[in-house]
């Protein structure tokens, strides 16, 4: 029954709307492709999978969690658990799928579940090793073996989507989690095994025989990194790549070789609202009535974007299905500029100098995009730089805790949740201490904390109410929906879905005799 | 030519040091490590152990104390991003970048003298004319421009060359021609002002008065004596074919020490990013000092003075 409430609240219509059917396996061959990346991958552990470059490459191909978005439905479908039930508030039972083996022969178990668990979460790591996916599980849980297919999970506070956050858990086999494997091996229980890796150049993946699945059609599997995207787009004109990744507009073809997809990726502005001049909600809102995002976001982004209003994506159950048509702060500059003569008029300092806090890769052509922002800033009288600067320059502006002499800033963001649930993006970016949380309202954190424990429609609601409050306090702008392009080879078949931007999986792509 | 060595050495020498003090503070501004090898919120026991593990927990000066002794030994650490030797990756990455960078150079010196010569002979005439046009054309090319053209035409339209990586000869001729076409230029210049100096000088006239063929007079009279500046200047563009190459590696996916320095700045590998610009630092400084012997030897003037 929890299943069910759980399914139906993730499991969001226009999700499956948009989304195509995941084509039917082939019988396997000694095919081998070539898939281009723009980044690199950084880690092979199971543990660092949220980066997008490194899930990209081993999510859904080396290492499987025990539960899984369905790419069609959005629900949450059973992966290495065959099932599982909510035993009491604070008490899951998992029950494991037999057969399953990791790449190096040794048995999945209840053990090796509960220890990947264990080890995603703060606290003292394994291993002393870090683990990216921490955030995943923002509240301690225990997972325990109690047989060795059933798995016991408690978590110390009520926590309705437990399974979807195990989701992101995924599972390697213990013995290879060291220091030295986190970058030179990866043990599975996925559909491919890992063969080798050369650093700044390629990773090599194979079919793995023992595969409790469907075994894929195609049989090797090799990533290589092209940071330039006409380069990307090139390698598959040639049949050097049969898939490319991060294809920009200008490289798109027409001929069905380029597909697309939304993985509620939104490109949005964060004002410091704790800084002059925007502690005056009428200058923040002005920000958004400055911006023509129905000029400049179809001239600049092409197809890879559409205006937007909202922080985060149409999929996900905080969104607003009639704020765009109702209240959205539009293409209003005089509006814009009336109401920051009101808070300059009110003591405000509205001629402060704004610092737009940007990076050159925030999306493809976000530079041209920023600067049109800009200028559309400074027509209605704001005084605003560009500081476009390196991904980690750039996270010290967007992280708690700021630094007193940090000057007003409009953070550059470029957002995804492919959860479906406000969880993953409320609680760190509007909540008074969430770590990229430039704004503090009571109502809010009240509102989030309530539909923290809440199920279902209860909790969606909880979460609209905390984004309506959100975007009439301009405490998030939206400026465009990001739609991303892969291009194929002829001759290979992927349908992109909204999960493509995190996975890829190889057993998913076909290639036509 | 002891002394003059001695002398050469002893600069190298210090320009070295001041290469491993520099890099060592300017590695440093990259950014921490810590903010791409844990996730937001990480406990500070973690951040703490793994600080420790690459003595970043030490204020900074005794870090560099510390590092300058461990370099001295010839140890730069272990790579944060590679889990291996800093050394190691460094020098593993440098055959190629030398490889690409010497046949890159040969081919500009060979075309540069024949095109410059060309040009300094037929003075204002169409041929200098055109030389010259094209060569301020070259010198003056993007080379990013050049290397998404090169590839679009001859990898995706005449399908004739592969557009990266470095499997075969065929893919070194694109990143070799993108590190060429901008020296070609400037050399091309080079050669033919020193060539026009020199053909104008009362040897070259002595020499052609005494019947000597073109050829003869221009190769191997004009060119020797018109060989200083252009060993110099080409001693300076090696250095940045070197040191470069970074556009190369970023289109190309080309192996080579810019694809590690490039890497080891976004993966905030200090160890790596030392490593890698000490031994292109020691490369230049050979190659400096090499350069210097052959102006040398061209020019005994030199060591004497």
């Amino acid at each position: 029954m929890k299943r069910g409430i759980i399914s139906s609240m993730i499991g969001m219509a226009g999700l499956a709307t948009m989304m195509t059917a995941v084509p039917a396996s082939a019988a396997t061959s000694n095919k081998a492709i070539t898939v281009v990346l723009a980044v690199e991958l950084d880690s092979l552990d199971p543990c660092d999978t949220q980066p997008a470059q490194n899930a990209n490459v081993v999510r859904g191909n080396i290492f499987e969690s025990l539960t899984h978005v369905s790419p069609v439905s959005g629900k949450i479908e059973p992966l290495l658990a065959d099932s599982w039930k909510q035993v009491s508030d604070k008490e899951w039972e998992f029950k494991l799928k037999k057969g399953v083996k990791f790449h190096d022969g040794t048995d999945f178990n209840a053990a090796a579940a509960a220890a990947n668990i264990m080890r995603t979460q703060g606290g003292p790591s394994y291993a002393g090793l870090a683990c990216l996916n921490s955030g995943q599980i923002p509240d301690p849980v225990k997972a325990e073996a109690v047989d060795d297919l059933t798995l016991k999970v408690t978590t110390t506070v009520v926590d309705p989507i437990l399974p979807l956050r195990l989701s992101y858990v995924d599972i390697g086999d213990l013995a290879s989690q060291t220091k030295a494997a986190k970058v030179l091996n990866a043990v599975g229980t996925g559909p491919y095994k890992f063969v080798s890796r050369k650093q700044g150049d390629s990773v090599k993946l194979t079919r793995f025989d023992g595969y409790w699945g469907t075994a894929p059609q195609i049989k090797d599997v090799t990533y290589i990194v092209r940071k330039e995207a006409t380069v990307r787009a090139s390698m598959v004109e040639t049949g050097e790549a049969q898939i490319a990744l991060s294809i920009q507009a200008q490289d798109a073809t027409d001929d069905g070789r380029t597909v697309t997809f939304k993985d509620n990726r939104i490109f949005v502005m964060r004002p410091m609202t704790f800084k002059e001049p925007f502690k005056d909600p009428r200058v923040r809102q002005a920000l958004s009535y400055a911006v023509d995002r129905d000029t400049i976001v179809p001239a600049i982004l092409g197809v890879t974007g559409a205006p937007y209003y909202q922080m985060l994506g149409p999929q996900v159950n905080a969104y607003l299905p009639d704020y765009d048509a109702k209240s959205a702060m539009k293409y209003n500059p005089a509006k814009a500029k009336e109401l920051i003569a009101a808070a300059k008029a009110d003591g405000h300092p509205v001629e402060t100098p704004i610092d737009i806090i940007t990076r050159p890769d925030i999306l493809p052509d976000g530079g041209e995009l920023v600067q049109a922002i800009a200028q559309n800033l400074k027509e209605v009288g704001l005084k605003v730089n560009i500081r476009s600067m390196e991904n980690t320059a750039w996270r010290e502006f967007l992280r708690q805790p700021f630094p007193p002499e940090q000057p007003a800033t409009l953070q550059m963001i470029s957002h995804d949740n492919t959860s479906g649930d406000a969880s993953f993006s409320f609680p760190k970016y509007i909540t008074c201490k969430g770590i990229n949380s430039a704004i503090c309202n009571p109502e809010i954190d009240k509102l989030i904390a309530e539909a923290e424990v809440a199920a279902g429609d209860k909790r969606a609601e909880l979460y609209r109410k905390a984004s309506e409050i959100l975007y009439k306090e301009a405490g998030f702008i939206g400026l465009a929906e990001q739609i991303r392009l892969i291009m194929l080879a002829e001759g290979v078949e992927y349908k992109a879905n909204p999960l493509s931007g995190l996975e890829i999986r190889i057993a998913d792509v076909r290639l036509k005799d | 030519m002891h002394t003059y060595l001695g002398r050469r050495l002893l600069s190298g020498f210090i320009t070295l040091l001041g290469v491993v003090v520099v890099v060592f503070f300017m590695s440093r501004l990259t950014g921490s490590p810590i903010d791409l090898f844990f996730p937001e919120g990480a406990e500070p026991a973690q951040i703490e152990a793994f600080n420790k593990a690459y003595g970043l927990d030490k204020p900074l000066v005794q870090q560099f104390g510390i590092f300058l002794l461990n370099v001295a030994q010839g140890d730069f650490g272990t790579s944060i991003w590679q889990q291996r030797p800093a050394m190691e990756a460094a020098l593993s990455e440098m055959p190629m970048t030398l490889l690409l960078a010497s046949i890159a150079m040969t081919i500009s010196v060979l075309v540069a003298l024949l095109l410059g010569s060309l040009a300094a002979v037929y003075r204002f005439r169409t041929v200098d004319r055109t030389i010259t046009i094209l060569s301020l054309m070259t010198s003056s090319m993007p080379h990013f421009w050049f290397a998404l053209v090169g590839i679009l035409i001859f990898a995706v339209q005449l399908r004739v060359l592969p557009t990266s990586g470095s499997n075969n000869w065929l893919s070194w001729v694109l990143p070799v021609a993108t590190v060429s076409i901008g020296p070609i230029g400037v050399l091309t210049q080079v050669v033919r002002g020193a060539m026009i100096d020199v053909l104008s000088s009362g040897y070259v006239r002595n020499a052609r008065a005494r019947g000597f063929s073109a050829r003869r007079v221009v190769y191997r009279h004009a060119l020797r004596n018109a060989a200083l500046p252009i060993i110099s200047v080409a001693g300076d563009i090696a250095a940045g074919m070197v040191n470069g190459a970074v556009i190369v590696s970023v289109v190309f996916a080309f192996p080579g020490i810019g694809r590690l320095i490039v890497g080891a700045i976004l993966n905030r590998d200090y160890p790596v990013l030392e490593a890698s610009v000490v031994v292109v630092g020691v490369s230049i400084i050979l190659l400096n000092l090499l350069i210097d012997i052959i102006c040398s030897i061209v020019d005994p003037r030199i060591r004497l003075n």
